[in-house]
């Protein structure tokens, strides 16, 4: 016999091969498929995760929209005001003073002038605790009868009327910069008792807070981040069902 | 396809993991078959390239146990009329990773020598060397298997 060529030999290899099949055994599919089924397993949830999604960006959409439609007014002055609290703020504390001292000549004369202040004070002092929603229910008619008693009170001293309509403009601003700084803080303010006291928007946490709370008018904000200490960190998340944090305090 | 995975493989075990990673493979860039060639041809493509693949990762754990070199056979012919591809796979089985490699690459799959380089991260020359080695082996298993051959040598 004549020595094999290597093309020969490996030709030989190569026919013996090419078709050649072995049965697997019989357990190798079993342990293929167990190791391809996860992946089936994985993709539903996306699914699921994704129509979750969905639902929770519906639901805060319509609940936003709803809202806004309720009081557009509202939140066109709140976000005007609350663009620079840290100006205004002292002004709370100098106008009641002020106001005060303005109305101190006609005080006896007037004694209705110097309530809408001092209910001005107390309801911003009470609102700390109270549901936002209240809030706006209580201030708005205090200030409507602020209003009209001075409209009473002004006729008889037309010379101070000038006055009072100013302190009275003024304190009817300062009662919806009241009511929104407490909103920002409602959920920490129980100590610190005066709105003056707090330095206005010093990192993000209190942006969002203003933003959630022109946007949120509920007693449970969607969000709302704790701001007492210089870093801020969120406290609260609301979403429908799920909450996360402790609990607003009434 | 195990029969593919057994040339590369040391033994059936071997084989076996390597045709289950290589079926998982498939299943997971099925979409990346474009259609064009056999399908039979892109699984063999993906189980040769995984049966590589694990060769290369026990290259590092492993250590090649070289064999001897082999002697060239004297002008004896081999009657393949009596081998059967499972004797054939024993003798391949036999070889050490290295030389079955090339061998597989080269002679079977009909890779080229700068191809089989590459993708073992050998020189054009190594591979060749490897691929005659291999052969010489083979040569030399089967003529023993075939016991006459064996006869002629030491006689």
């Amino acid at each position: 016999m004549q020595p094999i060529q290597d093309k020969d030999f490996d030709q030989l290899f190569k026919d013996r091969f090419e078709d050649a099949e072995i049965t697997p055994s019989r357990d190798l599919w079993s342990s293929i498929e167990s190791e391809i089924e996860p992946k089936k397993k994985r993709i539903i949830p996306i699914y699921w995760l994704s129509a979750a999604a969905i639902l929770i960006i519906a639901t805060v959409g319509i609940m936003i929209y709803q809202q806004q439609d309720v009081v557009p007014k509202q939140y066109a002055n709140n976000v005007a005001t609350n663009m620079n609290p840290v100006i205004v703020e002292p002004q709370v504390k100098d106008s009641s003073v002020s106001n005060t001292d303005l109305t101190k000549d006609v005080a006896k004369a007037l004694p209705a002038h110097v309530k809408p202040s001092t209910t001005l004070v107390q309801t911003a002092v009470k609102e700390n605790a109270k549901p936002i929603e209240k809030q706006k229910v209580i201030s708005e008619p205090d200030i409507q009868k602020q209003e009209t008693m001075i409209a009473k009170v002004e006729e008889p001293k037309k010379d101070i009327k000038t006055k009072i309509e100013e302190a009275v403009f003024k304190t009817k601003e300062e009662t919806v910069l009241a009511a929104n700084l407490n909103e920002v803080i409602a959920d920490e303010v129980i100590d610190s008792s005066y709105p003056a006291e707090r330095k206005g928007i010093r990192n993000v946490g209190d942006v969002v807070n203003l933003i959630v709370n022109t946007m949120d008018k509920r007693k449970d904000k969607v969000i709302q981040f704790r701001t007492d200490d210089d870093d801020s960190s969120i406290s609260v998340v609301n979403i429908g069902p799920f909450r996360i944090g402790k609990k607003s305090r009434k | 396809m195990l029969a593919v995975c057994m040339r590369y493989a040391k033994d059936r075990m071997e084989a076996e993991d390597v045709l289950q990673m290589g079926y998982i493979k498939i299943f997971q860039k099925i979409k990346e078959y474009r259609g064009d060639g056999s399908f039979e041809g892109w699984i063999r493509r993906v189980m040769v390239n995984t049966a590589i693949e694990s060769y290369r990762k026990n290259l590092r754990s492993l250590n090649v146990v070289e064999i001897d070199e082999a002697y060239e056979q004297p002008s004896t012919g081999f009657d393949f009329g009596t081998l059967g591809m499972q004797d054939l796979m024993k003798v391949i089985q036999k070889l050490a990773d290295g030389y079955r490699m090339v061998f597989n690459m080269y002679v079977i799959e009909g890779y080229s020598h700068k191809e089989i380089g590459e993708t073992l991260g050998i020189s054009e020359g190594a591979s060749k060397s490897q691929l005659s080695r291999a052969r010489a082996i083979l040569k030399e298993e089967i003529t023993k298997m075939e016991g006459f051959g064996y006869a002629t040598y030491t006689g």
